[in-house]
């Protein structure tokens, strides 16, 4: 038989077909998992939003289009992509996936075409399909642990990562041994060959991705600040401990809050930011300019995180961990979010609801009238400067790390 | 076809249409994200709440009386005496009521004891929920009176002592930074718009109590207006 290594010949022996097919099979489910995830995230290099596939059988159930689900909270997680900084929205994790799942497939096709395999083949296999499996302990690791979500489309490609493992060892186990193996080529040389094709399959989507996505034109960034960015209500809450000047406008029951939030704490240049926060509750109970209220229960929040002083960022960290339990409430009245504050926060009891704070939200979102604000949450501006709303998410480390270059710049210039 | 030539032209498919998938994928995106530059976001801008009552009409006696008031103008004058407010209205005293009667739900009267400017812990109270209750409304108007007893004079300094009392109090309660450019203050006596029955139906500070047309204008008239000018 001719080899890729070389041109020896093996006896003919029985291939385990049946098992190869298997673990073909868990490397297509693999690839369309991939595909999917990779199609979802490479869709939004268009800054714009869009519905994404979140069912364990992909295009049966409905796109996610409200950004409710686990698949929405990990694509715009910090841990969807990697070299954030490097380029807008960084290199997707499931393009590799892509990759070194068509690689598994590539590879179950080959050896079933064969006649005859040996165990360095089968071994060479079991080893690539350990890359997965690692992968998706560390990422099924993270999403319990930092995202504190699971995504149908990434379970889909755990269960084929251990598939393709499982079925990996079979077919290893299956193989006769053979006798005439020590004699073949080297086993680095053959394995060396296949892991260059493996690293082929997963770089070329990583280059043709890199090669085509869109730029990122500094005009972009030529947004216009705060008119009256000065606290003139006292309506700002301070969160931030850096350097540079930020103000944040949030609604604390807002899921894309609560994303940006973590996003900016992962990113390392979220510490540079002396961020304060304007609460901007989408709830019609104290906002006026939302006809129907998008995060009930905001008011109430927003007021409480007024009422904390010191405790601020104990209330915020809060109504993060709560958020879809406290639109519940909101949505079945105010009465039943002031009820679930007074009873985890016994010492603002005397303070929510009451007509100073409420005076004081509608101060902040006098602010933000003040400032002709688009109504949507989150915005960031730094250094006066405004974050592009549509850089909020995937794009944030490569949009914060050109602004804040840009303001070092121009301070180095003085 | 031999197992080398099969590899090889496996390992290219796969290169191919792994390669040519993110290809098309990401021009795509890139394709959209050029079709979209320079197209305005579909996004409301915050703005002060503009109700339907707030008419052409009923913006042009606003600026009118805001401005005499020296609220729109930030000039030094702080409320408006009653002849002004005749003269600026520029209609009687009913149709002047009327103004307000798209208000029901967000006005307040805060009634006095007789020949008193005293706020009493239950106007007190209705002052601060009135006033705490914004919303997106950009003035607050306080409209004092009188009842007929005594004479015209003293009935015009009683009614604008019951409109500073309000003032002040809203001040040393809220510390609003634009306080002076937001409350209107009108002090009506007893001559111009005296308050009727039918308002004994509004949310009074003594809403337990009988209500006469001489208790309702011992009062000051509290409520925030929903028109932007």
């Amino acid at each position: 038989m001719q080899n890729p290594e070389g041109g020896t010949r093996e006896e003919p022996r029985a291939t385990p077909r049946k098992t190869l097919i298997a673990f073909g099979l868990f490397a297509l489910v693999g690839v369309v998992f991939g595909a999917v995830s990779s199609y979802d995230f490479i869709a939004h290099l268009d800054r714009q939003v869009h519905a994404i596939t979140c069912s364990i059988v992909p295009g049966l159930a409905a796109p996610d289009a409200a950004g409710t689900s686990g698949c929405h909270a990990v694509l715009m997680s910090p841990y969807s992509s990697v070299l954030r900084d490097y380029t807008w929205g960084g290199i997707p994790i499931a393009l590799p996936a892509f990759g070194v799942f068509a690689f598994l497939l590539f590879r179950a096709v080959d050896l079933i075409l064969r006649k005859q395999i040996s165990r360095r083949e089968t071994g060479f296999t079991v080893a690539a399909a350990l890359v997965p499996v690692a992968t998706s302990m560390v990422y099924a690791f993270i999403s319990m642990t930092r995202i504190g979500t699971f995504c149908k489309v990434c379970v889909g490609i755990y269960v084929a990562s251990l598939g393709v493992l499982v079925t990996a060892i079979a077919a290893h186990v299956l193989t006769p041994t053979s006798t005439d193996e020590p004699g073949k080529g080297s086993l680095f040389g053959l394995w060396g060959f296949y892991f260059v094709e493996g690293v082929a399959l997963v770089a070329l989507p990583i280059l043709f991705y890199l090669a085509c996505k869109p730029s990122y034109p500094d005009s972009l960034l030529q947004t216009s600040g705060l008119r009256h960015p000065d606290d003139k209500y006292g309506v700002m809450l301070n969160l931030g401990s850096g350097k540079t000047p930020a103000v944040e406008v949030m609604d604390p029951l807002c899921p894309a809050c609560k994303a940006f939030a973590e996003r900016l704490a992962a990113s390392d240049l979220g510490a540079d930011l002396d961020t304060k926060l304007v609460l901007f509750p989408l709830d019609k109970e104290c906002n006026w300019m939302v006809g129907e209220s998008l995060h009930p229960g905001a008011c109430a929040v927003s007021e409480a995180l007024l009422c904390a002083g010191p405790s601020t960022r104990e209330v915020l960290a809060w109504a993060f961990d709560h958020q879809a339990e406290l639109r519940a409430l909101g949505a079945a009245g105010q009465p039943a979010v002031y009820a679930r504050i007074k009873r985890d926060f016994p010492g603002l009891a005397g303070c929510v609801g009451g007509p100073l704070v409420r005076a004081r939200i509608n101060r902040s979102l006098r602010w933000i009238v003040a400032n002709s604000l688009p109504v949507l949450t989150p915005q960031l501006f730094v250094r006066n400067q405004k974050i592009p709303d549509e850089d909020t998410d995937l794009g944030l480390d490569y949009v914060l790390a050109r602004v804040l270059a840009r303001g070092a710049a121009e301070g180095g210039a003085r | 076809m031999n197992t080398g030539r099969a590899h090889v032209f496996l390992m290219l498919a796969t290169l191919a249409a792994v390669g040519l998938s993110v290809a098309v994928w990401t021009r795509s995106a890139a394709g959209r994200l050029a079709e979209n530059r320079g197209k305005a976001p579909e996004v409301a801008t915050a703005s002060a709440s503009d109700m339907g009552y707030c008419t052409g009409d009923l913006k042009v006696i606003l600026r009118r009386v805001l401005t005499s008031c020296g609220l729109v103008s930030g000039g030094s004058s702080r409320g408006c005496q009653p002849l002004q407010a005749r003269q600026v209205a520029a209609m009687s005293g009913g149709d002047f009521n009327a103004l307000f009667a798209p208000l029901s739900a967000r006005a307040a009267i805060l009634q006095f004891d007789k020949d008193s400017a005293d706020l009493d812990p239950a106007a007190i109270e209705q002052l601060e929920k009135t006033f705490a209750d914004r919303r997106g409304a950009s003035y607050f108007f306080v409209v004092s009176r009188a009842s007929p007893e005594g004479s015209v004079e003293h009935n015009r300094d009683l009614s604008h002592r019951r409109g500073s009392a309000v003032l002040d109090a809203i001040k040393a309660k809220f510390q609003d930074p634009d306080i002076d450019q937001e409350v209107g203050l009108l002090w009506l006596g007893e001559e111009f718009a005296q308050l009727d029955q039918q308002f004994c139906q509004w949310q009074r500070s003594r809403s337990s109590e009988a209500c006469t047309t001489a208790d309702l204008n011992r009062s000051s008239f509290i409520a925030w207006i929903d028109c932007r000018l």
